[in-house]
């Protein structure tokens, strides 16, 4: 290790990974932290991913992380109401459902490969500043505590992104962005198909959210659900004992593992850049808030933010105005697309128990084998024309 | 300090800190720590999937 670095990542997460091995192969002198002495734990996802950014970032499917290979969708309203879909057909995508202890290793390995530093069991504590411009990063851990001088810090430190905030960026968080989610890795259940991915809704059983289980393998799922605090009368853990509890196929089955987090759904930070600092992924909020899934854009945004750092500090002008490529990028990249879902999330969490049964029963009757979101929507709405004026904004 | 974290059920998720309006919760790799800057807000307790933060507030 030195005693300076080109660039210091904080986070060996999805993003952070993705921004350490970009940065190293553009030729950066690179250094990555991660407070976990074992990186991919604790697990705070649901684990599934679509294909299509392995492909973009050039990671080669491997068995040993993706477990299951997912190509359709069941939605079940409050009252019991089936709507299956055939998720290639609709979206155009098939996903995989991943083991994230193995997944998030291997990715850290891919930086590691690629050039990067690393460093395991070791908490940033705070930045270095000078004249308020970070200039590296304090921290602590197993070999006591340390200071690193970097040009460029690379904020990838999840839904809690401290770092951040330490430079003058608003990450805070309002109850109302974030989903707080509980998680069971149970066996010896029973689920339609290995490769069909089963969300439940309903204000008694997720309230502002959605339980869902995702299989791992032929009688392995994740089982789990995400709510809004601001919502909820109970704690998100009792809620999915209930859940468990109420359905046939679940509640035989055994918990080998319980998984929690919180998932920001209030949309990306306003500015992603400072002098000096870029942010990433979950720290930057940078998920689709509909699903909550945020591996992809996390993994697309650290890879343009490390090329850019690398670039930047090879040039010599990590200014906010350099940097603001990153923004600027990613924006271009996923920027509408991630509006679009916070848009259709807050129509979703607008919907009653009723009006989620009466939207599942029009859907259930139409033949899914093509149809676009469009199509979708004005099923929708002539089934239940009330709804117009709440799905209005996503036509 | 009046914020307690029960360590026990604590999962080390991160949510306290991704919702506290002051930045005074740091999540270690075996502990969460409330620093000083606390104002007692309650919005960790409010977050916590696992009901592992408790305010205890003195009449």
């Amino acid at each position: 290790m030195r005693e300076k670095y080109d660039i210091v990542v904080v986070g060996a997460g999805p993003a952070g990974s993705m921004a350490a091995r970009a940065a190293a192969q553009e030729g950066a002198k690179v250094l990555m932290f991660d407070k976990r002495r074992e990186l991919g734990v604790p697990v705070q996802c649901g684990e599934a991913l679509n294909e299509d950014v392995l492909k973009e970032l050039d990671i080669r499917l491997d068995p040993r992380w993706a477990l299951s290979k997912t190509n359709a969708a069941k939605l079940v309203s409050p009252s019991g109401i089936e709507v299956r879909i055939a998720e290639r057909k609709v979206v155009g995508k098939i996903g995989y459902i991943l083991d994230r202890k193995i997944f998030d290793k291997h990715l850290t390995t891919l930086a590691a490969k690629g050039g990067a530093d690393i460093m395991v069991g070791t908490l940033v504590d705070g930045l270095i500043l000078e004249d308020g411009k970070p200039k590296g990063v304090r921290a602590r851990g197993a070999n006591g505590r340390l200071e690193v001088r970097a040009e460029v810090i690379i904020a990838a430190d999840g839904v809690g992104s401290r770092v951040a905030r330490w430079a003058g960026l608003n990450t805070y968080l309002k109850l109302d962005d974030i989903e707080t989610g509980v998680q069971f890795q149970m066996v010896g259940i029973n689920f339609e198909s290995p490769s069909m991915m089963e969300y439940y809704f309903g204000s008694k059983i997720a309230p502002g959210g959605y339980c869902w289980v995702f299989p791992k393998g032929e009688d392995m799922a994740n089982v789990g659900l995400g709510i809004l605090g601001s919502r909820a009368e109970r704690r998100p853990i009792e809620y999915l004992r209930d859940f468990v509890a109420r359905m046939p196929s679940l509640s035989k089955g055994k918990i080998i593992e319980i998984n929690a987090g919180g998932v920001p759904v209030g949309g990306p930070i306003k500015q992603t850049v400072k002098d000096n600092l870029l942010v990433v992924g979950d720290a930057a909020r940078q998920v689709n808030a509909l699903t909550g899934g945020g591996i992809d854009s996390a993994m697309r945004a650290g890879n343009i933010a490390g090329e850019v750092a690398a670039k930047a500090v090879a040039g010599g002008d990590t200014s906010e105005k350099r940097l603001s490529e990153y923004e600027k990028r990613w924006r271009e990249l996923m920027g509408k697309r991630l509006e679009r879902y916070l848009k259709a999330k807050n129509v979703l969490v607008s919907l009653t128990d009723d009006d989620l049964d009466r939207l599942a029963k029009a859907l259930s009757e139409v033949k899914f084998d093509k149809i676009s979101l469009t199509d979708m929507l004005r099923v929708l709405i002539k089934a239940h024309p009330k709804l117009f004026w709440k799905l209005k904004g996503l036509m | 300090m009046s914020v307690k974290v029960n360590a026990g059920a604590c999962i080390l998720c991160g949510a306290c800190s991704g919702v506290c309006p002051v930045n005074a919760v740091e999540v270690s790799v075996i502990e969460v720590h409330i620093l000083d800057d606390c104002t007692e807000c309650g919005l960790c307790a409010k977050v916590c999937p696992m009901g592992a933060i408790v305010v205890e507030r003195k009449v």
